[in-house]
């Protein structure tokens, strides 16, 4: 049984009288297995926000059947949100409660029997600022307080939208521990994000909306190659021109720049059998650096929008020598 | 029990607002002050304190829905705006218990907010004055707290309907000002148009009742059987075409209809009419809430 599953679920917001009619999530097949951390990537406005709305019955579909942990949603409302946890976008708290008595009575709704101190300690929040109003706090605090009341009762399913938004290093590397903790304990964890580190960082499987429409899924490894953007490695050399790479097995593209040459691979194998085969042509070669495609790229080319992400864009050093 | 978990809640996040107190405050501010003003200006010597107690019921018709429209109307599309309603929504609570346990919460707290400021402007009425009929006393603060339920569950409804603040107190305003100055300017206006004249002395008695149907002419009616004389509307507009001096005695209900008051005129049926005025709107509210995207 899977945690997730939707069956060709659509959404379309009509636009009123005036307005043009919009679809938010066209023809969905979702798939998320149990206890598996399953990271939900998208640009802003795919339609990932809209799927989990759908998911917790915030929102009805236009057509289409959703599942969770074996219920389907609509048929039977709130059938299993006692074993749900979440932290929905664009939530907000009882801001004149304080971040103690929020968590409170998220552990009574739950009838969970969860010490409240236990949770605010595990997402980082401080007993003296637990004692404060919610309505004091900053986005970090607010954002380690709901992950506490997602936490609350021991779901069996998280599902975390943009979880990470808010929350400074320490809080994201939290964030991150949590998250591989609860699946180690046999949670399903669903991951929204347009921050493709975390994404990469914490998941199994990956899934791209695009448009609406899941545009690939797999693991980060498997999406790499059947993206093919592959990594690269790059060559400082006394005499690029001299040197002929030709159509060898595993190098897709060699581009020549001033003293440097550009290989680009389809199989990473084919870094090391070019660098040892220059050395024994006895090319002198000065500098090496590899670069393996971030999950930046991957999705600039499921989702064919080059400029990527502005914080995530930027291919990372793999190995500079 | 979910209901009462989110009853519980919201009265407790309630009672945390500034501006329930403040309203709550104001109230009885403005109660004492007119009835001081109101007594200063006349001979003390022969009032009565169940006199004053008509005051209270006089001021409630304009305060308590005012009060009760602005705590309510925020209850659920508030949360829908600042976004805690979905949180409130991921743990087990259905939108049924959502609605109907905001009611509830917010029953208590105008319940709580009117019967404190009733009882400070009974208790100044009882020193200043003459203590009322104990009787009387208890029927009105009943009279009054089910007045603010109705309009509670009128502004819950509203709130469960809309999807802006805006909106929200757009139809309580309207909705205030059609029950206070529209409604029984257009009993008047259907009883001409049905009998060919403005209703006089006397009347049809489903003139009557229709004027008791709004939440404020059953609130009329209720009240005005545990004062001293006849409640007049907050704001007159002269539709009736009653004599200058008409007595309090020719003004009495008995002496308009002919015969004996029919069931519809009695009080146990504008309770009950406040009671659906509570229940109805939120009930609607309710049930387009359901069926939308929150």
């Amino acid at each position: 049984m899977p945690a997730i599953r939707t069956d060709g679920l659509t959404k379309r917001y009509s636009g009123g009288v005036l307005g043009t009619e919009v679809t938010a999530i066209d023809d969905l097949d979702l798939v998320v297995r149990e206890g598996e951390v399953y990271g939900f990537l998208g640009p802003n406005g795919a339609g990932k926000s809209t799927t989990i709305d759908v998911l917790l019955d915030y929102a009805r579909p236009t057509a289409g059947t959703v599942e969770v942990l074996g219920h389907e949603v609509q048929a039977n409302p709130g059938a299993v949100s006692d074993r749900v946890g979440v932290v929905p976008e664009g939530y907000g708290l009882y801001e004149r409660l304080t971040g103690r008595r929020n968590l409170e009575l998220a552990i009574d709704w739950q009838s969970g029997t969860d010490d409240p101190d236990r949770l605010l300690d595990r997402v980082g929040l401080a007993a003296e600022d637990a004692s404060r109003p919610v309505g004091d706090y900053s986005k970090g605090m607010t954002q380690r307080l709901a992950l506490a009341m997602a936490l609350s009762g021991d779901p069996d399913l998280l599902i975390l939208d943009e979880p990470s938004s808010g929350l400074d290093p320490n809080g994201i590397r939290r964030l991150r521990e949590i998250v591989r903790e609860e699946a180690d304990g046999g949670t399903t964890v669903f991951f929204s994000s347009h921050v493709l580190s975390q994404v990469e960082a914490v998941c199994d499987r990956v899934g791209i909306l695009d448009d609406g429409d899941l545009v690939a899924v797999d693991t980060v490894e498997g999406l790499r190659e059947a993206a093919g953007a592959s990594s690269t490695l790059e060559l400082t050399v006394d005499d690029p021109e001299s040197i002929g790479l030709g159509s060898r097995d595993g190098i897709s593209d060699v581009e020549i720049r001033g003293n440097r040459l550009r290989v680009t691979c389809t199989d990473s194998r084919a870094k090391a059998r070019t660098v040892a085969d220059l050395v024994e042509r006895g090319h002198d070669v000065v500098d090496v650096g590899s670069e393996s495609a971030s999950l930046a790229e991957i999705f600039a080319v499921y989702t064919n929008e080059s400029d990527g992400q502005s914080d995530d864009a930027e291919p990372r050093p793999e190995v500079v020598a | 029990m979910t209901l009462a978990q989110v009853a519980r809640k919201d009265f407790e996040d309630a009672v945390r607002s500034k501006m329930v107190w403040g309203i709550t405050a104001v109230f009885v501010g403005f109660m004492l002050f007119v009835m001081l003003a109101a007594m200063g200006s006349s001979d003390t010597s022969d009032a009565t304190g169940d006199a004053a107690l008509g005051l209270t019921a006089q001021l409630s018709q304009l305060f308590v829905p005012l009060i009760a429209l602005i705590v309510g109307y925020m209850a659920v599309v508030g949360e829908r705006r600042s976004g805690s309603l979905r949180v409130l929504l991921s743990y087990p609570h259905s939108r049924r218990d959502v609605v109907f346990g905001k009611l509830a919460g917010r029953s208590l707290v105008i319940a709580l907010a009117l019967g404190a400021g009733s009882v400070a402007s009974i208790l100044v009425i009882a020193l200043l004055v003459a203590p009322p009929d104990p009787g009387n006393v208890v029927g009105l603060l009943a009279s009054i707290v089910l007045f603010g339920v109705g309009f509670t569950g009128l502004a819950v409804g509203i709130s469960a309907s809309v999807r802006t603040r805006g909106k929200a107190m757009a139809v309580a305003i309207g909705s205030l000002l059609v029950f206070l100055l529209v409604w029984d300017a257009a009993a008047a206006g259907l009883y001409a148009v049905v009998t060919g004249s403005l209703p006089g002395l006397h009347a049809e008695a489903w003139f009557f009742l229709a004027k008791r149907l709004s939440p404020v002419g059953a609130f009329r009616a209720l009240a005005g059987g545990f004062v001293e004389g006849q409640l007049s509307p907050f704001v007159r507009m002269g539709l009736e075409d009653l004599p200058r001096d008409a007595s309090a005695e020719q003004l009495a209900l008995s002496n308009r209809v002919d015969g004996p008051l029919p069931f519809y005129l009695s009080e146990w049926f504008a309770a009950a009419t406040l009671a659906f005025w509570g229940a109805v709107p939120a009930v609607i509210g309710y049930l387009r809430f359901e069926r939308s995207d929150v």
